[in-house]
């Protein structure tokens, strides 16, 4: 999993700024980091936009990487709790597709 | 202090409106604000919109309004910042007059959404987020973002789902006074607790409805008896995951301190107030936000009723997003437009000798808000 980490302060994203979104003036750093983390939250959704419909009902997480700062907002492939341990299964369309470990 | 007054307002009924295009809508909703004020010379028209184009394919929003009512050859533009737009507008106008360019300005929003299927309009709202996005393909949706918010706050909280059921069940009950609301059939908790899921937690009431609707003010630099106090607007992350804390709105937070340093008060001053309650929880994370209650405390002041219009807080009583109707760039105006009433002592759920109050507006997950402090004079 990649994430950006701020050279100047503790702010990380999976996605890349051209500064830092927290301190403004930092410089995000490119890092290689482990795709595992836990649930920090979630929803299930029951309806959905309609390029997602057949999927429905599909859950949505939000995890907290282990090695980072940094969440990301993946799709999983099953029902979860908050602070179950995951990880990174498959891309899907642009999205991260994560299981239950 | 903008010095910048309210001189008219204008709001048609929300509801669902098959035999009224989105023009008609603004129209009404535009000449009424022009009577009200008694008809000035308009220097400039703003109209709040976000899906005209994509659901009705009709632009050129500002130029129909000037055009239709005669206002003369005078400079108009559609404003669009997703469910901000009106909110948005709004500011447009009074930054207008501050310039120095108009002296009176018409500001209007409006939405027409009820003709389109369900999964068309979700798909289109969905324009308001970060569509290049890992977290969009993923399939977030934004009662999809306000449910995953509610999920870490009930738990990091004492809240349930009741205390959003108590927020959805307030504005219903302030829109049954409120005759231009979407919802006026009373509910109860159990119906509320026991409708279908949406996007766990949320539930059908605790999302707001689609809404055909317009309203409409005139702001003039002319001195009057409603003043603007103060006028401000901040941006917020575009996507849930750059959020450094999940549950704070930094834009509500940043645009309601702006507007609160410019206009000289603070939260404990203000006697009314319209949130932008797109989703109940919304409304929770708002009132903490703005300073009303304490971070992760707006349960509490929920489960005490303090935000109910007869409380010491009383937040929309108009019914809200949820109970008033969302058509979406119309909702920032409209809010006004309860409030104008309120000071006016005109209001539907009148809280009797309101003199400060205060409308917060938000687009998208978080990425713009607006927040206006009126007072009367």
């Amino acid at each position: 999993m990649k994430v950006y980490q701020c050279d100047n302060c503790e702010y990380a994203s999976v996605s890349k700024k051209y500064r830092c979104a927290s301190c403004h003036t930092g410089q995000l750093q490119e890092q290689t980091v482990s795709s595992k983390g836990n649930v920090y939250s979630y929803t299930d959704i029951h309806i959905a936009p309609a390029e997602f419909a057949h999927l429905a009902p599909y859950t949505i997480a939000l995890v907290q990487l282990n090695e980072t700062r940094a969440k990301v907002a993946v799709r999983m492939n099953t029902e979860v709790s908050i602070g179950d341990a995951v990880d990174f299964d498959r891309m899907e369309g642009g999205a991260y597709i994560y299981s239950k470990c | 202090m903008t010095n910048v007054y309210i001189e008219g307002i204008g709001m048609t009924k929300f509801g669902k409106f098959v035999d009224r295009s989105m023009k008609q809508l603004l129209l009404d909703a535009s000449i009424q604000a022009l009577e009200d004020a008694g008809n000035p010379k308009i220097d400039a028209v703003f109209v709040g919109n976000f899906m005209g184009g994509s659901i009705s394919n009709q632009e050129i929003l500002g130029a129909l309004v000037a055009n239709e009512l005669g206002l003369g050859y005078v400079p108009t533009a559609k404003v669009e910042g997703a469910c901000a737009s009106g909110g948005i507008a709004l500011r447009q106008g009074i930054m207008g007059i501050l310039s120095g360019e108009y002296d009176t300005v018409l500001v209007a929003g409006v939405e027409k959404m009820k003709h389109a299927s369900t999964a068309d309009v979700t798909q289109a709202i969905n324009a308001a987020m970060d569509t290049d996005s890992n977290e969009k393909q993923a399939g977030l949706t934004f009662p999809g973002f306000f449910g995953v918010l509610a999920n870490r706050y009930f738990y990091e909280t004492d809240a349930t789902k009741e205390h959003l059921a108590m927020i959805a069940l307030k504005n219903r009950e302030n829109a049954l006074n409120n005759p231009l609301a979407q919802f006026q059939k009373p509910t109860t908790m159990e119906e509320i607790m026991g409708a279908r899921i949406i996007t766990s937690p949320l539930g059908l009431f605790d999302c707001s409805p689609t809404t055909d609707g317009a309203a409409a003010l005139v702001i003039s630099r002319t001195k009057g008896d409603i003043h603007i106090r103060s006028s401000a607007q901040s941006s917020g992350p575009t996507q849930m995951q750059d959020a450094d804390d999940l549950l704070s709105l930094p834009a509500v937070r940043e645009s309601g301190r702006l507007a609160y340093e410019k206009a000289g008060v603070g939260p404990e001053d203000i006697d009314v107030v319209e949130i932008h309650d797109c989703f109940s929880m919304t409304e929770m994370i708002a009132i903490e936000e703005l300073g009303f209650f304490n971070k992760r405390e707006g349960w509490l002041a929920i489960e005490q009723g303090r935000t109910k219009a007869n409380g010491d807080k009383p937040v929309n009583t108009s019914g809200g997003l949820l109970s008033r109707g969302h058509p979406i760039g119309a909702t920032g105006v409209a809010q006004i437009y309860q409030l104008v009433q309120q000071l006016r002592g005109t209001a539907p759920n009148q809280v009797e000798g309101a003199r400060l109050a205060l409308a917060q507006n938000l687009g998208g997950t978080g990425s713009y808000s607006t927040v206006h402090i009126l007072e009367r004079l």
